[in-house]
């Protein structure tokens, strides 16, 4: 007799259906699973055993045959449990055959019958394509925040049967409530000073162009990239529905009962691995920081105390916003459409304030800006060299206060000011057709973004002076527009929007000795 | 110029300085006595054989002291064949033809071209190879030498005495090594870029041939096309480390004065103080400031009585020169004093006066924005965000006079920096 019950299985972050079907036939009493289980998979035969006989049911002394279709898929972790459960009880006649018709299964579980969470729930019930689903009781409101699928969940495999035969009612989850949780969110009026900071944070999040800050310690560079999370506009449903689905496949903790609709913020420490950054490892194919970071804000702090190796593997992903991860066992694609933010200091000491102030020799500030290489550098649109607020800002009030001499009043702008200017900004941006400005491609910046005459002559001197490169003037290019767009210009560039976006590109970093001493003299005339 | 007629003996003097073991003693003591054809007959029949036991040898590193004090020097290394058979196997005519394609020179004591300044020394070079022209050498030569590691300031400072000093026909002499010694360089090969001046002259520890360090390839060029390089070294011989002491003394016994810019506490810039001073050469050394690592050695110097060395114009009076170009740190203190204001500032002796900062000064040109910038910047390096945060300007604003600033001279840029320099 056989039994066919709907499961899913994950697949990196995206959920695969599979159908367990279950063959019970007379024959030496075996159990045997096939179709590509992991070890965790296989090993549900002792946990399926176990939970049957403790929910009172009875283990059929015949041949027991499993088989996870479609057979050439990988599947890994223990959220087949309950399926093959149910299947082999009612491939042995102890449960009708159609209590699981039209419904879908997943979950761990317990020697005893209970159920445990499974990772990924969310892009499970995502995949499958039934009118209702079977969840732990742990992972239920995740799965509802899923549209179109109706819930249900039970404690144990036994309340469970109790429910398929009718003799129980089901636990329901909570509707997803639609408004997002009041949770406290970090305002940027909390900074003190740092006037290109905050422009710089503005114009990362209204352009969703990649930040590099260099600064001392205690100059807040930490503190501004925390509240750049906090200026991007909230999620639409679509995408906060993606971005929970990565963060199921991730075993990331979701807000309870809600979508999260703010954009994700993800700090890995500095020892983070090329793996758990770009996604991998194991049969499941984990996502990496970079696709739980999708569509929100990365941040690397220290970034020059991070391994090359894992710095180099972002620059394809930030170019391509997605990161194709490829293994002998299976190939999967993570999305990766993040904002990248990075902290560092000038030099190895940290105390620098600025060439010639401290103790490291201009061959060591060297090697430690090297680090960073070239390409990956090139990546940020935006570098600003920041320094500790002066005493007299850090003891200023909050409520703007006075410096003398002050004649911009917005100093102390909080969170909500400058977030409604980066939607106005974001809106004016899809109004062109293009989701943010750092998406402008550079053949269309001539009718995107447009120079006026002050600003191409500005653009012109720079270029020969050799101070910016044709890569660099594009750049320059979409950043003043975001700065035009930040103060609700939309025509051609002015002199002002080119001058505020090269303060947000300067050489912040120790780079190639003794240009600035003749060497390209040198080299010149025996070239 | 080495002509035809001498370019026969420059070959046995060049193999001479080939042998295994041939020290510049030595080598001196022979061709003091032969001519440099017989000597290399005298190797290849056996008469002159290789030293067992040498005095004071400059060659040192093999050399062992023994209980009495005295120096024995250990058995070669590199070829224990005698020199008879060493010599037998090789054509010193053919060898040196095949160098002397790549414009390399060789001359000895003794000879014209040989530099005057090195024929009375204590331990002259032998022989000397160079590239370029060796006559540059009969100027003024004043050696800037300095630490690998420099700050940012010591770079600039060694690049603009390097500069002044060739501007003003002195030559510049130095190692050609990286940091201080390549910053003078440049500052040489600057000056000789926009206007006439003196060509430097560069003294390395490996062949004239081998470039040391490789990062230097281009300067090395630049060097040896518009001034000298000169070495001890034979062709095609990467440096030893016993090589860098001996060229130093090398440097010491050209010059005049030996400025060292920046040195850490034991760097190797001492060494060649060391050397200046057991010829009577004068040391000269920059001040730094005293919490900089790199100006530790200098510091150092001056207080054991050192000559303050603040710019070229320092070095110049030194050498009884008269300075050409705008006024000297030197010079505009002595106004400053004139004027009655007898303190310049916390800060006013420590601007960089660079040549341009004479027409800057009087900046009634700048307007008022540019003007409060200057201001709010101070003496010392400082962001954007800080200019920013003092004026309370707005951010293009800044900008624009920050490149108009710069424009003028009166700003420099570095690492997103800017610093007031006049």
């Amino acid at each position: 007799m056989t039994a066919t019950v709907s499961s899913a299985t994950l697949v990196g972050v995206e959920g695969q259906p599979i159908s367990v079907e279950v063959h019970v036939s007379t024959g030496i009493p075996s159990f045997s699973i096939v179709g590509l289980p992991d070890a965790a998979c296989r090993e549900s035969r002792d946990r399926v055993r176990a939970a049957i006989l403790s929910s009172g049911m009875k283990w059929p002394q015949k041949r027991v045959t499993v088989n996870l279709a479609p057979s050439a898929v990988r599947k890994g972790g223990a959220g087949l449990d309950l399926p093959i459960a149910l299947a082999v009880l009612i491939a042995d006649a102890q449960l009708p055959a159609q209590a699981a018709d039209d419904v879908g299964f997943i979950g761990e579980l317990g020697l005893d019958g209970s159920l445990r969470r499974v990772p990924g729930v969310l892009a499970l019930a995502h995949a499958m394509s039934v009118s209702c689903l079977v969840v732990p009781p742990d992972c239920a409101s995740e799965a509802a925040l899923n549209p179109g699928v109706a819930v249900k969940s039970g404690g144990n495999l036994s309340a469970i049967l109790a429910c398929l035969r009718g003799r129980k009612s089901w636990e329901v989850p909570k509707p997803p409530s639609q408004e997002s949780p009041p949770g406290r969110c970090l305002d940027l009026s909390d900074v003190r000073g740092q006037p290109l900071g905050r422009l710089a944070v503005e114009v990362a999040a209204a352009g969703g162009h990649h930040l590099l800050m260099v600064g001392p310690p205690g100059a807040g560079k930490t503190m501004l990239a925390e509240r750049l999370v906090g200026l991007l506009p909230p999620l639409d449903i679509c995408d906060a529905l993606e971005v929970a689905r990565i963060h199921s496949a991730a075993s990331l903790d979701l807000p309870a009962g809600t979508l999260g609709v703010r954009p994700p913020f993800r700090a890995p420490h500095h020892s983070a691995s090329a793996v758990s950054m770009v996604g991998g490892g194991g049969t499941q194919m984990r996502p990496g920081e970079l696709s739980c970071a999708h569509h929100g804000v990365l941040f690397l702090d220290e970034l020059a105390e991070f391994s090359a190796v894992v710095l180099d593997t972002l620059r394809q992903p930030l170019e391509e916003r997605q990161v194709r991860v490829s293994r002998a066992r299976a190939s999967v694609v993570f999305p990766a459409d993040v904002l990248l933010v990075a902290a560092m200091n000038p030099c190895p000491c940290g105390t620098n304030n600025g060439p010639g102030s401290c103790s490291c020799s201009d061959s060591a500030r060297q090697r430690y800006a090297s680090r960073v290489s070239g390409p990956l550098l090139d990546r940020f649109d935006l570098r600003v060299r920041l320094d500790r607020p002066l005493v007299s800002e850090l003891l200023q009030d909050s409520d703007g206060g006075t410096i003398p001499g002050d004649c911009t009043s917005n100093r102390n702008e909080s969170t909500e000011m400058v977030a409604a200017r980066v939607l106005g900004a974001r809106a004016m941006s899809s109004d062109r057709g293009y989701p943010t400005n750092s998406a402008i491609p550079s053949n269309c910046l001539e009718d995107a973004a447009p120079l006026s005459t002050g600003a191409s002559r500005l653009l012109e001197v720079r270029l020969r002076q050799g101070a910016l490169s044709a890569r660099g003037l594009h750049r320059v290019r979409r950043v003043s527009r975001t700065i035009a767009d930040l103060s609700g210009w939309s025509g051609a560039l002015r002199e002002e929007d080119v001058y505020s976006a090269l303060a947000l590109r300067s050489n912040v970093l120790s780079r190639s000795p003794g240009v600035s001493y003749g060497a390209e003299a040198v080299g010149a005339r025996n070239g | 110029m080495a002509d035809d007629s001498s370019v026969a003996p420059g070959c046995y003097a060049a193999a001479l300085s080939a042998l295994p073991g041939m020290g510049p003693a030595y080598l001196g003591a022979i061709l003091g006595e032969h001519h440099p054809r017989d000597a290399w007959e005298a190797v290849v029949s056996g008469k002159i054989e290789r030293p067992a036991v040498r005095g004071e040898d400059l060659s040192g590193g093999r050399d062992v002291r023994a209980v009495d004090g005295s120096a024995v020097t250990a058995p070669d290394t590199t070829s224990k064949r005698p020199w008879r058979t060493l010599a037998a196997s090789v054509d010193p005519v053919r060898w040196w033809t095949a160098i002397s394609q790549h414009g390399i020179f060789v001359t000895w004591r003794g000879q014209v071209d040989y530099p005057t300044a090195l024929s009375d020394d204590p331990s002259p070079p032998a022989v000397i190879f160079w590239r370029g022209h060796i006559e540059y050498l009969d100027a003024p030569c004043v050696a800037v030498v300095g630490t690998r590691h420099p700050s940012r300031d010591g770079t600039g400072v060694g690049f603009e005495i390097g500069r002044d000093l060739a501007a003003a026909g002195v030559c510049v002499v130095s190692g050609l090594a990286l940091g201080i010694d390549g910053a003078a360089h440049r500052g040489a090969l600057e000056a000789l870029e926009s206007a006439s001046g003196a060509p430097p002259v560069g003294v390395v520890a490996s062949g004239v041939d081998v470039v040391y360090p490789k990062a230097h390839s281009a300067l090395w060029e630049g060097v040896a096309s518009a001034g000298a390089i000169i070495s001890e070294t034979i062709p095609g011989r990467p440096a030893q480390a016993w090589r860098f002491p001996a060229r130093n003394r090398v440097i010491a016994g050209l010059v005049k004065l030996v400025v060292v810019v920046e040195s850490h506490a034991r760097g190797g810039s001492l060494i060649t103080v060391e050397a200046a001073l057991q010829r009577g050469v004068e040391v000269g050394a920059v001040p730094g400031s005293v919490h900089s690592d790199a100006s530790i050695g200098t510091n150092q110097l001056l207080f054991d009585g050192a000559s303050v060395i603040r710019d070229a114009s320092d070095v110049l009076s030194y050498l009884g020169l008269f300075t050409s170009g705008g006024p000297s740190r030197s010079d505009r203190v002595e106004q400053e004093r004139n004027r009655g204001v007898h303190d310049p500032g916390p800060h006013g002796d420590r601007a960089r006066g660079r040549g341009r900062s004479s027409d800057v000064r009087s900046e009634q040109a700048l307007d008022v924005i540019s003007r409060r910038v200057l201001e709010a910047m101070g003496w010392r390096p400082i962001t954007t965000n800080q200019i920013i945060t003092e004026t309370g300007l707005g951010t293009p604003e800044v900008m624009r006079s920050l490149d108009v600033l710069t424009g003028v001279g009166a700003v420099t840029e570095d690492e997103g920096c800017y610093t007031r320099v006049s």
